[in-house]
């Protein structure tokens, strides 16, 4: 029963499909329409029928003028962590402090060798993804003195300059489901950014994913609220309830708000490319999903 | 080429300046950033959302880490932007060549001016950029030498700077040309400051000139006081012919439709089957009148390259390519039936193989054509047409009776064996070189259920192979045509040839009987073999777009037996391993019936038509050249030396084509794909 009470955001998780090419802007430019909050893309670098998600998000970006957007989630082993760094950087201050750094350990280890990525093992990957964070933060902290110095195993930038810094405080957010990878977040990231469907035991999944993340946190002297639970969600839009996420738009609201009272979740990626799907979820879903949220919030001071 | 003029802008300042530039007429938009500082990769992306017709340079000081991550963002950025991205890749030479390999489908250029980078510029890619000395153009202050470039006299840096460019643009140009792929292969990409003027800029025969701007009044002042210069000049002494007008998109006449680099369909129609390309524009045609307008539109551009295309397999890559005019007749793609008694046919050029069988097919009909059926009519029907018919039913163009040309003057005419018989002659294997083909009638072969098959067996003895299928299909009766495809032999791989067959003949006893001797040329691993339709087998091509990148490099020839001589050397030529792909086709038969003066196609006598693909043209040369005593002549449809046209046609034939194509295109309009005419 926690919630970290952050404010609820509302996203879509958009397939980045190669073709047809404009795809993907459009349904991005759909789901700003719509009034979501965020628009993210998966990455998988090493799929020619999908996009390079970096440079689809800095073209949609420029197509856009309010929405936030993230890779959902990035490849760390597939982007080097100071390049994906200034890029961040450079995006967020063209978008006007849009952009969030979604990331990961990357899952496919036969494609991302081949691409040239190193070959991990998971334990060395909860390493390097901190590594990685490390020096991200370290470019980003433009106006501390000296340069870039983080002398990792897997990631090793040590003298190159800083800079340049993001236009706002960009978020880190970690796809992770593992203990070691959850307690990371809690150490050093500012959100955990997992699939309710690769969740074996479903949602009560999401009590043990919080308790890592909280362990961590406190282990490294870190509020656990400063931690955003963010969730990737599918479901249907139906006349009548049949399952979680499958009925009418208010048993979606009820759905997700129970989420964020009961398992601290504060952001819902819906995966869908419909644009009347993403339409609902904005104006039926995330309205009634916020009120309800907030007549079970304690008032604020 | 057409002389581009680009702004090279920061990453930091990209965004800023992009969409001015364009506005100002910049035809090109370049984005740079250093290793430290802002992502320039983002800010071109950004940019290319926020312009829509310049072209996009991603200029990036140093390979990637991981070329294959740039390959895919490249692979999107291009899709995105509508076709319209370059990537240009700096660094030591030795450290680029995982970078061309990685990035494909979009030009490329080698940033450096040291000999590395122009001989790999000159080998590989398609543009050198030679740098400014110091790389980081907001270090320059815009005005900085204008005044003292105007009256001539440039600071002596920038003096031997610029010879240290012109020297490496030279080198790399002599490189493309020993590799085979002509001077013009690599486009001479400079960069200047803001302030040069245009006599600063035109000693250095640039095909492309990049402006490195810090601010808009930089953009400004060179867009209105240097760039009109630089477009009116005429070629620059000692660059003959490099330094072309741009095309006027709004003078594209009605009857056409206009597709340029920005437009959506631009990545769907720059490339060909084997070769990658950027026309200026693409002009789709869908009626002889349309036809006519593009060529008139053509001719007043006469020192663009100009393609024709129907159906975009040609090997020689002619009907795309960078910076010209392509006219498109694919929407002339009917396939209809004249004369059922006499089964005459007319065919559209845009049509392909797989359509004209698929037609005939109810019919019970066949028509002579190549091997696969996503080829064109209009290249292949203007050229020969060697395929599973040729020894039984003779070349595609055997079976033309008349053909709707447009002529380089615009008119349109009917050529037969009674009106414009010279140019139904021409038409018959030289038609690239008299006008476009805009309608072709055919008379159709009665032709039923076909015997097809497909042996592998086994080439350890290559030589011997080669021997015995020759033999075994000189003998063979004329309902068997085929061919045999091998690749290179590799040391302790065990080295295999593929045999395909088609006979004519719906009897499978006689079918059997007649592969038979063709199956025991070697040991044989795999057989497969049917009864079919043509039409079953012409279903061979994968639908979509044409997505060819780089120049295709072939090399064909005509012989007329497989004699140990011929296959001695065609198993040398395997053995170096300069060939990826060595095919045989048969010819003879009935294509040896017609008399070598009765088309323009002449190498009747030869029974077997050879080709060789490479990657490296002058390696392919080398190993090619242990065949030429034994063979003789080419087919211009297999070969990518556009200037062998003595090989492509016999002195009689190449005499009287000139004549030809002196009455029927006087200025060379028609010149891109092995030209007979005088530019
Ligand atoms: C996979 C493949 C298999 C092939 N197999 C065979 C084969 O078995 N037998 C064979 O003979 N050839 C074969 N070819 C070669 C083929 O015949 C030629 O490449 C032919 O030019 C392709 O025709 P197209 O219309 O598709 O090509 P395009 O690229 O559209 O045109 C090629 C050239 O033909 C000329 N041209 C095109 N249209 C017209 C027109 N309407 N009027 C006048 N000139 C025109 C132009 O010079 C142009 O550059 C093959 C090619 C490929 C790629």
């Amino acid at each position: 029963m926690t919630d970290y009470g952050h404010d609820l955001l509302f996203g879509a998780f958009v397939t980045p499909a190669a073709e047809p090419a404009q795809r993907a802007v459009e349904l991005t430019v759909a789901a700003e329409d719509a009034g979501l909050d965020l628009v993210t893309f998966q990455d998988h670098p090493y799929q020619p029928r999908l996009h390079d998600a970096w440079t689809l998000l800095s073209y949609a970006a420029a197509r856009t003028r309010r929405i936030r957007l993230a890779g959902n989630v990035l490849n760390l082993p597939l982007r080097p962590p100071a390049v994906l760094a200034r890029s961040v950087a450079t995006l967020d201050r063209l978008s006007g402090g849009r952009i969030e750094l979604g990331i990961g350990a990357g899952g496919f280890r036969d494609a991302i060798a081949a691409m040239g990525g190193a070959r991990l093992t998971p334990g060395e990957s909860v390493a390097a993804l901190a590594e990685g964070i490390e020096i991200i933060r370290q470019v980003w902290d433009a106006d501390r003195p000296g340069p870039v110095s983080v002398a990792g195993t897997h990631h090793r930038v040590v003298g190159a300059k800083r800079g340049p810094a993001p236009a706002h405080d960009v978020r880190i957010w970690v796809g992770a489901y593992k203990p070691r990878m959850l307690r990371l977040i809690g150490r050093a990231a500012d959100g955990a950014l997992p699939s309710l469907a690769y969740l074996p035991g479903g949602i009560t999944d999401l009590a043990e994913l919080n308790r890592h993340i909280d362990t961590g946190a406190e282990a490294a002297g870190r509020d656990p609220g400063a931690v955003r639970r963010l969730l990737n969600v599918s479901g249907r839009f139906a006349p009548t309830g049949r399952a979680f996420l499958d009925g009418p738009a208010e048993q979606w609201a009820e759905d997700l708000a129970g989420l964020t009272l009961e398992y601290g979740m504060s952001a819902f990626v819906l995966s869908s490319d419909n644009p009347d799907v993403l339409r609902r979820f904005a104006a039926e879903v995330a309205p009634a999903t916020r009120e309800l949220v907030a007549g079970e919030r304690p008032e604020r001071l | 080429m057409v002389l581009q003029i680009g702004a090279l802008l920061t990453a930091g300042a990209a965004a800023g300046l992009a969409a001015h530039a364009e506005t100002l007429g910049y035809d090109l938009v370049a984005v740079t950033g250093a290793a430290d500082g802002p992502d320039a990769w983002t800010a071109l992306s950004w940019v290319a959302a926020r312009t829509r017709r310049a072209g996009l340079v991603a200029v990036l000081p140093r390979p990637p880490r991981l070329p294959a991550v740039l390959g895919h963002a490249a692979a999107t950025l291009d899709a995105l932007s509508g076709g319209r991205l370059t990537v240009a890749v700096g660094g030591p030479a030795g450290e680029l060549a995982a970078t061309l390999d990685a990035v494909r489908g979009v030009p490329l250029w080698v940033t450096g001016d040291d000999p590395g980078s122009a001989d790999l510029a000159g080998r590989r890619a398609d543009g050198l950029l030679t740098p400014l000395p110091a790389a980081v153009p907001a270090a320059l202050p815009a005005a900085a030498s204008a005044g003292a470039s105007a009256a001539g006299s440039a600071p002596a840096a920038s003096a031997a700077h610029a010879a240290a460019a012109s020297a490496a643009h030279v080198a790399a140009a002599e490189a493309a040309v020993a590799a085979g792929r002509g001077a013009v292969a690599v486009r001479r990409v400079v960069v200047v400051p803001a302030g040069a003027a245009a006599a600063d800029v035109l000693p250095l025969a640039a095909d492309v000139v990049l402006v490195a701007a810090g601010d808009a009044a930089g953009l400004d002042r060179f867009a209105a006081e240097v760039a009109p210069a630089l477009r009116a000049a005429p070629a620059a002494a000692g660059a003959p012919a490099r330094r072309r007008p741009g095309i006027d998109r709004d003078a594209v006449p009605a009857s056409l439709t206009a597709v340029a680099p920005g437009d959506p369909d631009y990545p769907r129609v720059r490339n060909t089957y084997l070769r990658g390309g950027r026309p200026g524009i693409v002009l789709r045609a869908s009626s002889a009148a349309a036809v006519a307008d593009a060529l008139a539109f053509a001719a007043a551009h006469p020192d663009l390259p100009f393609g024709v295309r129907s159906g975009g397999h040609g090997i020689s890559g002619r009907s795309t390519n960078h910076g010209g005019i392509v006219l498109d007749v694919g929407a002339l793609n009917a396939v209809e039936v004249l004369d059922e008694r006499r089964r005459l046919i007319r065919v559209g050029p845009g049509a392909r193989w797989g359509e004209v069988a698929r037609a005939l097919h109810p019919y019970g009909w066949a028509l002579s054509s190549g091997d696969y059926g996503g080829v064109g009519v209009g290249g292949l029907a203007t050229a020969g047409g060697i395929g599973w018919l040729a020894r039984r039913h003779g070349l595609t163009i055997d079976h033309l009776r008349a053909a709707e040309v447009v002529l380089a003057d615009g008119r349109t005419v009917r050529a037969d064996a009674d009106t414009h018989p010279d140019l139904f002659w021409a038409v018959r294997g030289a038609g690239g070189n008299v006008g476009v083909v805009t309608a072709f009638e055919f008379t159709a072969d009665p032709v039923g259920d076909v015997g097809w098959a497909r042996f592998v067996v086994g080439a350890d003895d290559p030589a011997a192979l080669l021997v015995a299928w020759g033999a075994a299909v000189e003998a063979a009766p004329r309902d068997v045509s085929g061919q045999l495809i091998m690749g290179p032999t590799r040391p302790g791989r065990p080295a295999y040839a593929q045999l395909m067959a088609m006979v004519d003949n719906a009897d499978p006893d006689a079918v059997v009987a007649a592969l038979t001797p063709l199956a025991a040329a070697g040991p044989l691993y795999d057989q497969q073999v049917v009864m079919t339709s043509y039409a079953a087998v012409m279903d061979n091509a994968a639908p979509g777009h044409h997505r060819g990148s780089g120049e295709p490099v072939t090399r064909s020839a005509l012989v007329t037996h497989l004699t140990p001589e011929f296959a001695a050397a065609a198993a040398a030529l395997l053995a170096g391993g300069a060939a990826h792909w060595f095919q045989i086709r048969t010819v003879g038969g009935a294509v040896a019936d017609v008399p070598p003066d009765h088309t323009a196609y002449a190498h009747r006598s030869a029974n077997f038509s050879v080709i060789a693909m490479g990657a490296d043209a002058g390696r392919l040369d080398a190993a090619w050249a242990g065949l030429a005593p034994h063979v003789d002549g080419l087919y211009l449809s297999f070969d990518t030396r556009l200037d062998r046209v003595a090989d492509a046609f016999p002195p009689a034939t190449l005499a009287r084509l000139r004549d030809v194509k002196r009455r029927y295109d006087p200025g060379a309009l028609f010149r891109d794909n092995f030209s007979v005419g005088d530019r």
